[in-house]
């Protein structure tokens, strides 16, 4: 039987709630970049976002217990993320604050998420990173904007392109690996 | 090497059959390595939706419109300062541009924000719009509900296929219903990617949400309707 992505969330987070460490850093691993990418979208300071994303996930692993499962995971972390957003931006008057938290108080190693991040998630390299995908081979390119960006099932995608849904599957697959090779070779070591 | 990797991917698409899923948790749990690819894929998942996540209010050239259609620019006042709050959530707090508002007016938007007062309205009447929001972007589930409306006078047929969907031509929406106004007079909409959120209040203080591809005068149409 197929899981699905909030099915593979609630195990994750039934595992977290029971103390497993690796499966929040999982969940960690899977949300940060998009709790990055939507408070530097707005805050526009790779340090504060750096900042308060480590915050949120902080929170998100302290109040994890309070989760009911109500709405999505990431809709949750989410209100977390823009509410500490928010709170900084009123609290400072847009002026530059440092969080208080420390990392070291807590029970979870989130220190080293901020590395590609801050390095990617900026326009300049957003967009980069758009126009190599446009260069990917049509197969692959087909397979990959209907899953990423129509949010298509592989099923549908099986459909759409006529072709097995394990030849869906690897075709995304070779898409984001050529797409992880692109940002490692022009995009990190670049900067 | 490649196996894993291709099933972190099938998992990040929520694809991985129940079998393969603890086998992997396993092997994250385990892998710093994999735990980053899983990161990458995050990250193109961002990159690739880096125009479409743009959520942006809108603001209409149409005379006719905007007598129907309270946009949220409003011109002054702690309004002003509390809506503005939710929609710089949502684009960039320093994106004043977008206003078409001298610079004076930026600053009293400015100052406006930043009072205790505004900061308030804002926290307690902004909330639960962006959370509603947001649930609609990121749960597909939230807009999927019994709520049933006869738009038929307006040429909207509930979809047969899905039983809960309206559609008229290429028009394809979602609706929902809230028991609260959200302290809402006016209706308000965003657009993100292709498609458009309208929060329609009522006259009887519910909150009518339409989420999908439909164009701003079907959207009238349909609120017209709504209060009559």
């Amino acid at each position: 039987m197929k899981k699905n992505s909030h099915d593979i969330d609630s195990e994750l987070i039934k595992k977290a709630k029971q103390g497993n460490h690796g499966a929040f850093n999982i969940l960690t691993s899977k949300y940060y970049p998009r709790v990055y990418a939507s408070i530097f979208s707005f805050i526009k300071s790779r340090e504060d976002s750096e900042d308060l994303s480590q915050q949120t996930f902080i929170k998100v692993w302290q109040q994890l217990d309070s989760f009911r499962g109500d709405s999505a995971f990431f809709t949750w972390v989410y209100r977390i993320a823009i509410n500490l957003a928010k709170n900084f931006v009123t609290s400072s008057g847009f002026k530059k604050q440092k969080i208080n938290t420390s990392i070291e108080d807590t029970e979870i190693d989130i220190s080293s998420f901020n590395d590609i991040e801050s390095t990617v998630i900026h326009d300049e390299s957003l967009e980069e990173i758009n126009d190599y995908i446009d260069t990917l081979p049509e197969s692959l390119k087909t397979a990959f904007v209907l899953r990423e960006v129509e949010g298509k099932s592989y099923e549908d995608i099986a459909i759409i392109t006529q072709t097995p849904i394990g030849t869906v599957r690897s075709r995304i697959f070779r898409a984001r690996e050529s797409i992880v090779e692109f940002i490692e070779k022009e995009i990190i070591s670049n900067e | 090497m490649n196996n894993i990797k291709e099933k972190i991917s099938a998992m990040y698409d929520g694809e991985l059959n129940s079998s393969e899923v603890d086998e992997l948790i396993e092997v994250l749990n385990q892998n710093k390595d994999m735990q980053k690819q899983l990161s990458l894929y995050s990250l193109i998942n961002v990159a690739a939706n880096h125009h479409s996540n743009e959520l942006n209010p809108i603001e209409s050239n149409k005379k006719s419109f905007k007598e129907i259609f309270s946009n949220i620019w409003f011109s002054n006042g702690l309004t002003a300062a509390a809506t503005l709050l939710i929609t710089l959530t949502f684009i960039n707090y320093s994106d004043f541009s977008r206003l078409n508002e001298n610079i004076d007016s930026t600053n009293q938007i400015s100052d406006a924000i930043n009072s205790k007062e505004a900061q308030l309205i804002a926290q307690r009447s902004e909330e639960y719009i962006t959370d509603h929001v947001m649930k609609v972007l990121n749960d597909p589930s939230y807009m999927n509900t019994s709520n049933r409306i006869d738009l038929r006078n307006v040429g909207f047929n509930v979809n047969s296929k899905d039983g809960y969907s309206y559609i008229k031509g290429n028009e394809k929406f979602q609706l929902r219903i809230e028991n609260k106004d959200f302290g809402l007079k006016n209706i308000r909409y965003w657009k993100h990617g292709n498609k458009m959120i309208y929060l329609v209040p009522l006259d009887n203080g519910k909150v009518v949400t339409l989420y999908g591809n439909i164009s701003i005068s079907s959207a009238r149409e349909i609120a017209k309707s709504l209060n009559k």
